[in-house]
C-alpha cells in the first residue's frame, strides 16, 4: 500500500515519513510569509498536527504537498491577522540587508509598518509575489484562489501602500537623507 | 499606476524586507511526537451520538438484539 494510503488510514509510520519528507518544504513556505523564524517553526508544527487531525479528509490520490501548503497558509494567514500592527514583523533577519545604503533605515521601518497594516491576505499574497517572487500559480493555490484574484490583491496592495507611504511623506525609490 | 510605480514599491519592499533563512533548523518530529502524544486520538461526537441513539433502541426493543447479533 502506497504511503499517502497509509497515511489516510492513520499509520503513524507514514505520517513520520511525510514529516520528515515535508517539513522544510512547509516550514520554508511559512517563514516566507510571517519572516520569524521561531513563530514559523511553531506554525509548520501546528500545519504537520492539523494535516494529521484531517487526515481522513484527504484523498489518497491527490496532492499531498499543495494540500500542506494551503493548511499551512491559511494558518499564516490567521497568525498575520492576530499579530498586532506594532510587533515587529522581522524578530531577527537572517542577513543584514545589503542595500542599506539604497534605503535608509527608518524608511524602512515605516515601509514595514505601512506593510503591517494592509488586510492580511493582501500582505501574504504582496510579500510571495513581489518579495519572494514566487510564481503566481503557486500563490493562488496555496490561497486557493485564482491567478487573477491574486494580481488583484498584489494590486490593490500597491495602491494602499502607495497611499500609505504618501501620507507619510515617503516616496519610494528616493533615498531620504 | 505605472510600471514604473510598480517596479518602485517591489524594490522599497524588497528592500525593507531582508531575505530570511529558508532552512529547517531542527527536525520537527519529536515536537510532532509529543503533541500525538499529549493529544490521543479521540472519538468523535457522532460516534457518541450512534452509541446513544443505539443503547436507546436496545432499552425500547430488547428483542431487536438478537437481531443484531445475528447481523454481526
Amino acid at each position: 500500500m502506497d504511503l499517502l494510503r497509509r497515511f489516510a488510514l492513520g499509520e503513524i509510520d507514514a505520517f513520520e515519513t511525510l514529516v520528515r519528507q515535508f517539513q522544510g518544504d512547509i516550514y520554508a513556505w511559512i517563514v516566507r510569509i510571517v519572516r520569524d523564524p521561531s513563530m514559523a517553526e511553531d506554525l509548520t508544527v501546528e500545519t504537520l498536527w492539523r494535516i494529521y487531525r484531517a487526515r481522513r479528509q484527504f484523498r489518497p490520490d491527490g496532492n499531498f504537498a499543495a494540500w500542506a501548503r494551503r493548511i499551512a497558509t491559511n494558518l499564516a494567514v490567521d497568525h498575520l491577522r492576530r499579530r498586532r500592527p506594532e510587533q515587529s514583523l522581522l524578530a531577527e533577519p537572517a542577513a543584514a540587508p545589503q542595500s542599506d545604503h539604497l534605503v535608509q533605515r527608518e524608511t524602512r521601518e515605516k515601509i514595514q509598518q505601512a506593510f503591517r497594516r494592509l488586510p492580511a491576505k493582501l500582505q501574504v499574497a504582496a510579500i510571495l509575489a513581489l518579495v519572494e517572487e514566487q510564481p503566481y500559480d503557486e500563490i493562488a493555490d496555496a490561497l486557493g484562489t485564482s491567478v487573477g484574484a491574486v494580481k488583484l490583491r498584489v494590486f490593490r496592495a500597491v495602491r494602499i501602500l502607495r497611499k500609505q507611504l504618501n501620507h507619510l511623506g515617503i516616496k519610494p525609490g528616493v533615498e531620504r537623507t | 499606476m505605472t510600471e514604473h510605480d510598480d517596479r518602485e514599491i517591489r524594490e522599497a519592499l524588497k528592500q525593507s524586507f531582508p531575505p530570511v533563512n529558508t532552512e529547517l533548523r531542527r527536525d520537527l518530529w519529536p515536537t510532532m511526537l509529543r503533541k500525538l502524544d499529549a493529544h490521543p486520538a479521540r472519538v468523535p461526537w457522532y460516534d457518541w451520538v450512534l452509541v446513544g441513539l443505539s443503547a436507546s433502541v436496545f432499552m425500547f426493543f430488547p428483542q431487536l438484539i438478537l437481531v443484531f447479533a445475528y447481523h454481526l
